[in-house]
This record gives structure tokens, sequence and C-alpha cells, in this order.
């Protein structure tokens, strides 16, 4: 164990250890603000500076909270598992801590870091990324299981069929991603996404995107997914026996989740760090990205301020129901119009590439039936060959590149191509009202003889 | 046909609507700033709170007239222990879901308001601390003697004794029932005198009732005596 | 030396981990230290640069097995793991031989020096090379196999539905 190695580890790895969980401390007064503002009241607003009266708007609320947390008895029942009462909340911590790691986040100090301690980097980030997340799942069962309580047994087991049943959808609309890009490498598809053409703006990226954010809901148990930890039904679920510490550990872990899974939909959807003015700041990267992620987070809260909490068979009807067959029919869009974009620019690339290049290596006839060409109208067709098995967008956006310079051949590609956007869009959109027909529950909440 | 996830966009935009005008109207905020006052002390028991009626109902705007908080005992004009309306039935503290009220019942009659001698609370204590402000004790009282107070300001430093509030800080007018719930206090008044005028009707009823069998009963006496004297 | 040392702790954790499964009464600590195990071996396969085994053994040991397990414990009695004594058996010491012998038969190469590097050839653990293999000289297995669990998920769910429907059952619906 050399100096150098530790020192990059604690350059890799102190930022995220640093950021994240101040970023928790901000949401969560942001949370309580927002929901606060939603409901027509004002929110935390006394918490200030202390000894004084100065309210800062309440942004002194999460070091008050942490602090009471950390004074606060920690009760332990009588009949719980101590061992598994106290390992739970750490448990649910690790997995949200570690998966943090594998986004890809490019903090300005990154080239002081050797290459061997960005071990994280792995050629399977997505799949260890999710394999690390379903470990909460545990966690909370751990929890649930250890208080020897029946809500928090109740708790435990809802989280458990929920979150497992909700990974299918997450994994299965994530794999669109993967199958475009063709690596699990989350630096390569961040990459694939450079120059705005984020994934969100292809039809089955926006299909993926929404299916990945409404399970990412119900994988971290957030409202109108939060049945386990419902309050008006099993008080608090798996959180019931746990007070002081534990719980603010338990709030943290959650938290952790959150930011970590939306850090996924960024990378996979919204192009990563990518944004404004990177090629000037280079380092304004992580800015965008953490931008991202706070906007999706932001999304969040405004939902749970809206909508009410979803019954079990709704939940489950909706898993598989719904949202199951839209992914696996989405990820067979995405294959049949990439590949159909891929065999219509094969079977005129050659053309395309004659058609430029024609003018200067055949004199004669064809000279007067191409147009001359126009400065970088090669570039651009090169470079949307290049995007072509990578990137709808970016090799749409460099077509119109072309087509805008009196590219004959690129014109035709582009109409083409944005037909088959329009028209996976609107097969799209029935397929999932199709579907919604379908799946809607029939069952009847009971009628009750005294209600109103 | 609705659009797919219209409804949930639609609701998104009433919350935002709601987060965007609660910074700009002051009339859609629901809560007030309360004034927080560091340097004030606070009673060490709850029935040492101002009992007058303007003083409770200083904030007139969080306090509508159908708030309720706590339960108080009722008294008519008069002296309170005079005119209370509680004859120490008991119901309340059997059916109270928390088993917050504690009563003891007095050894010897006292007239009421009307002139009538019954039994009253000697002792009539409500935990605020477990009370859950169901409102049923309200609702099975037969005598409309406890109803729902909206006094809010309660803290109190002292958590063991300072919760309990006795009877003597219970007893409110029912004048000042009248003036924080008025339509509530108005239809309660309403129904008790429809109810003393049908019990007064029934009573007449009976009696007259009881009348026309004593006279028939007379009547036949005399008529059996008319009948054995003939004999 | 840190792949060592890390080796070391792995395989400890290992070997506990698999010890505690087998030996406790409580189903749920069994469950969970069966989980430990799957995990430290996840770490093994790590330190061998076999990432997508590692990946691929938390998410289908750990995050597929494991909540298979619980959910099958969660619909017995059991369920609140009173019962926390370890297990004695009185044959277990036929089980100790059994075991012992497994060891010694796994462990007879390294006795005898035998030079393991000729019966495995080294491969190329990444990602794609992995895909490749399977897409390309195993596409057919790979294709069978799908059948097989897409037939053995048809076969639970007909298991589930069918029998004779009680009234109850025709009332639900």
């Amino acid at each position: 164990m050399s100096f150098e190695l530790i020192k990059d580890i604690l350059l890799a790895t102190v930022p995220l250890l640093v950021i994240f969980p101040s970023l928790f401390a901000f949401t969560t007064w942001m949370e309580r603000k927002a929901l606060a503002r939603i409901q027509n009241r004002i929110g935390p607003n006394k918490t200030g500076i202390p000894c004084t009266r100065i309210g800062l708007f309440g942004l002194g609320q999460p070091a008050a909270d942490g602090i009471k947390m950390i004074f606060k008895e920690d009760i332990v029942p009588r009949g719980a598992d101590k061992l598994f009462h106290l390992l739970a909340p750490i448990l649910a911590l690790i997995p949200a801590m570690l998966i943090l790691c594998f986004l890809p986040l490019e903090f300005p100090w990154g080239k002081f870091i050797s290459g061997k301690v960005q071990a994280f980097m792995l050629d399977s980030a997505v799949i260890f990324f999710f394999a690390i997340s379903g470990l909460a799942t545990l966690a909370i069962f751990m929890a649930g299981w250890a208080s020897r309580n029946k809500y928090s047994l109740l708790g435990g087991m809802r989280a458990v069929a929920q979150m497992v049943s909700y990974e299918i959808p997450l994994l299965l609309s994530a794999v669109v991603v993967v199958m475009m890009v063709g690596s699990l490498n989350a630096k390569e598809i961040a990459d694939a996404q450079t120059g705005f053409n984020w994934f969100v703006f292809t039809p089955w990226g926006l299909a993926a995107f929404v299916i990945f954010f409404i399970a990412a809901l119900a994988e971290t148990n957030r409202s109108p997914f939060d049945l386990p930890e419902a309050e008006s039904e099993i008080i608090a679920g798996y959180f019931t026996e746990y007070s002081g510490f534990k719980f603010a550990l338990f709030f943290l872990g959650e938290y952790i989740a959150m930011f970590a899974i939306s850090g996924l939909a960024v990378t996979l959807f919204l192009g990563a760090g990518d944004g404004p003015f990177l090629t000037s700041a280079p380092w304004l990267s992580v800015v965008w990205f953490i931008a991202k992620i706070f906007g999706l987070i932001a999304v969040m809260i405004w939902l749970r301020g809206t909508l009410p909490r979803l019954r079990v068979d709704q939940l489950m009807a909706f898993a598989w129901k719904f949202l199951l067959p839209l992914s696996i029919f989405n990820i067979l869009l995405a294959g049949l119009t990439h590949f159909a974009l891929d065999a219509r620019v094969a079977a005129t690339s050659d053309a395309i590439l004659y058609s430029i290049h024609a003018p200067h290596t055949h004199s004669g006839e064809a000279n007067h039936e191409h147009p001359k060409p126009v400065a970088g109208q090669k570039e651009a067709v090169m470079g949307a060959l290049h995007y072509t098995d990578k990137n709808w967008m970016g090799a749409m956006k460099w077509f119109s590149k072309a087509a805008l310079k009196g590219h004959a051949q690129s014109r035709s590609i582009l109409g083409w191509g944005f037909g088959i956007w329009a028209m996976s869009l609107i097969v799209l959109y029935v397929m999932a009202k199709g579907l919604d027909n379908v799946s809607r529950s029939t069952a009847k909440p009971r009628e009750y003889l005294y209600a109103e | 046909m609705s659009i797919l996830g219209g409804g949930i966009f639609k609701g998104m935009a009433v919350t935002l609507r709601n987060f965007i005008g609660s910074y700009f109207y002051k009339e859609r905020l629901t809560t007030n700033d309360y004034e927080w006052r560091a340097k004030d002390k606070l009673p060490q028991s709850i029935g040492d709170y101002p009992k007058e009626e303007g003083e409770q109902l200083r904030d007139t705007t969080t306090v509508n007239h159908y708030s309720r908080n706590f339960p108080m005992l009722l008294h008519d004009t008069g002296e309170p222990m005079d005119t209370i309306r509680c004859v120490a039935c008991q119901i309340c503290e059997r059916e109270c879901p928390p088993q917050c009220i504690y009563i003891e019942k007095s050894t010897e009659k006292k007239e009421n308001a009307d002139g009538k001698p019954q039994f009253y609370p000697a002792k009539f204590d409500i935990d605020v601390s477990v009370c859950m402000s169901c409102q049923i004790c309200v609702e099975v009282c037969p005598f409309d003697a406890i109803v729902m107070n909206s006094q809010f300001e309660l803290s109190t430093p002292n958590r063991f004794g300072g919760l309990l509030v006795r009877r003597d800080d219970l007893l409110k007018s029912n004048d000042y029932y009248h003036k924080i719930h008025p339509q509530e206090a108005a239809a309660r008044d309403q129904k008790m005198v429809a109810d003393k005028a049908a019990k007064e009707a029934k009573k007449k009823a009976a009696a007259e009732k009881a009348k026309a069998a004593a006279e028939a009963r007379a009547a036949a006496a005399a008529e059996a005596e008319a009948k054995e004297d003939t004999e | 030396m840190t792949q060592e040392i890390t080796f070391w702790v792995l395989a400890v954790i290992a070997v506990l981990g698999a010890l505690v499964a087998v030996r406790r009464r409580n189903l749920i600590h069994g469950v969970f230290a069966l989980m430990i195990f799957f995990a430290s071996l996840s770490g093994l396969f790590l330190l061998l640069l076999a990432e997508f085994i590692a990946a691929v053994q938390i998410l289908v040991y750990i995050g597929a097995v494991g909540i298979l397990l619980l959910f099958a414990i969660m619909l017995t009695e059991r369920v609140t793991g009173d019962d926390a004594r370890d297990i004695t058996s009185r044959g277990s010491f036929w089980g100790w031989a059994a075991a012992l012998a497994v060891l010694v038969v796994l462990l007879l190469p390294a006795i005898q020096g035998a030079d393991l590097s000729q019966v495995a050839k080294p491969i190329n653990p990444s990602v794609k090379a992995l895909g490749q293999q399977m897409m390309e000289p195993y596409v057919v297995t790979l294709e069978v196999l799908a059948l097989l669990l897409t037939a053995a998920l048809i076969g639970a769910v007909a298991a589930s539905q069918g029998g004779e429907k009680t009234k109850e059952d025709t009332d639900d619906a």
C-alpha cells in the first residue's frame, strides 16, 4: 500500500462522500419547503443561525434535525433481533453509497488520479449498478423482520414484493440504451450522447426514460409508490421501530439511493454531464450532472406533492401488466427502428460517399448529374455515418447539416428518419393506451355499509 | 378517450399553481406565522391560561367556527357550579376511546339550573396528552353538557400535572360556547328547547292519560259500588 | 500483497458465512449468512477480474435466489424465527465425514503438486468477449436454455392457476 494508492483512493471517494450527503441535507430542506408551498404552507423558516433571529429561510433545519437525531434515544424493542436491527440501516446505506461510484462523474481533479484507481469505471457498470441497488431490498426486509413488529414485517414484505417487481421494468428500459450504445460502460454511454444527442430525444429513449423514471420512483419507495412506509395504513412500515441515529441512517440511505438512481437516469437518458459551455470549461460537466440529478429530484418531490398512494393490487398490476409489456415492446421497437435506419444508411452509404467523391474522382458525365460539392459536406456525412450505429439523434443532426448544405441523399434519409421518429412515437402511445385499457384494474372498492 | 397520463399533468398543474401562488398571494397561506416569544414564560398548568374568551381567540384567522381541539364542560348563566349541566352519569368516561376522562360522582344531590336535585361531578379531569379530539364524548352526552372547545394554546413545560385539566378549568359558560361556535351552539340550544318541550308534552300527555285512567277507574269503581249496592 | 490480503479476508468471510448458513436453526439468519457467502464469492470473482460474473453473482444469487428464499420463509410459520438454537444432529458425524472427503478430493491435485495451468486455458473475461461467445458459438445453447426457462415459467403459472375451482374462487372472479 503505497502513499500514491491511498491518495488516489481518497481523491476518488472522499468527494462522493462529501458532496452527496451534503446534497441530502439540502434536499430534505428543499422537499419540506416545496411540499409546504404546494399545500399553501410556509415550511421551515425559523431555524437559521443559532441564538439569533435570523431565519435564513429555514436552511438550518437539516443541521438541527441531524443534531436531534444523534441525541435521540436509540430504542430497540425487547423482542427484536438486536444484531439485525443494528445492521439493517448500515446495510441500507452501504449499497446506496457504493452505486454512486458507478456514475460517470468527471471531477476536475480526476486527472490527478492514476488509472488504476478508477476501478469503478467498470465495463459492466450498468449491470453492477442494478445488482448492488437490489441489495437495498434486503436491508429493508432485514429491518422489517428484525423489529419484531407486525407493521414492520408488513412493510418489509411490501417493500420486497414491490422492489422485485419494479426492478424488471427498470432493467428492461435501461437495456434499450445499452443495446444502442453496445456497451455497459457508463463512460461510453455518456460519451455516446455528447453534443445534446441525449437518448431522451429519441422516441424509444423517451418511452424508456418515462418507464425508468416511474420504476425508479417505485424502487426508491417514493410517493405514489410509498406503500412500504404508508403512514395511514401501517404506521411507518419497516421504519416503525427505528429512532434516533438508525432512523437517520435509513433516511440518508433512501435519499442517496434517490440520487444514485436519478444519476443513472441522467447517465442513460439525459446525456450525463453534457451541457453548454463544456469546451471552454470542462469542469462544468460535474455541475451539469448534479443539476440534472436535482431536476429529477425536484420532479419526484413535485409528484409526491401531487399524487395519492396506489393500492397494492394497482401497484402490482401496473408493474406486471403495463410497464413490463411496454418496456419489452419498446426494446423491440428500438431494435426495429435502429436496424431500419442502419439498413437505409447502409444501402445508400456507398451512394452518399460516391456522390461526394464523384466530382473529384470522375470527370465527365458524372459531373452534371451531381451538384458541386459544398465545403464541409463530406465531413457532415462522415459524422453522420459515425453516429448511425450509436446514436440516432447524432446521426440525424449530422444528416440535417449535410442536407442543409444541399446534399440530396441526406435529405431523403432525414425525411425518412423523422418519419420513423413520428411513427414510433405514435405506435408507442397507442401501445401504452391499449395496455392501459387492458390492465386497468376492474376491481371496485368494497361498499361500506356506513359510508356516506 | 382521455390522454394517457393527462390526469397526472392536470394534478401537477394544480400543485404548481399552489406552489407559485403561495409566494405571491398571502391570502393563500392557511397558516399564520406564530408569534414566537422566547422570553415569555409558559404557565405551569393549562388551567393557568387566561380564561377570558377574548384572550383565547386572539388569533381569529386560524380558528374558525368549525375548529375543535379539546372538550369543555358547559354551564348555564350563573355561578358555574350551581348551573353545571353535567350530572356525572359517566357515559363519556365509558365511551372515551383513549380513556382520558376521569369522573367522580358526588355523594349528595344538589339543585341544578332547573331547580331539580341532581348529582354533580365531584371530580372531572381530562388528560390533554391522551385526548385525541375525537368528539365522541360530545356525541354520547345526553345532557349536552360536554362540547368541544377551540382553545389551542395548551402547551406547558410541566408534563406531569400540567396536562391534566381539572373540572373548574373545564367549565365554560354557554355564552362562551355561543361565541366560539355560534351555529353549532344555536342548533344545540334549539334542540334542547325542543327536547324539553317534547318531554313536557309527553309528561303532560302521560299525566292526562293517567288522569283519564284514574277517572275511568274511579267511575268503574263507583259503578261497581253502585252494582254492589243494588244487589 | 494487497490482493493476497483481500483474498484471505474474502475467503475467511466466505467460509464463515457458509458455516453459519448451514448451522443456524433460525432460517432468516441462515439466509442472510448465505448471502454474505455469495457476496464474498462475488468479491473473489472480482479479484479474478471476472467482473461480469461477479455482477451476475450478486444480481442472481443475492438479488433473486436470496429473495426467493426469503419469500419461501415468509410463507412458513417460522417467520419470526423464535428458534435460534444451533443444529445438533445425531447423524452429524457422517455429514462431517462426507464433507471432509469432498474437500480432500478437491484439494488432491494441489496436494500432489499437479500443474493446473494445463487444465484451464486462460480466457478473456470481459463482458464483450463473453457476450460474443454467447451469441456466436453457444447461441443454440442459450436459446434452448431460454426456452427451458420460459417453459418453466409457463408451467409455474399453470400450476398456480390450475386445480379444481372452489366456490370461493369463482366468487372472487
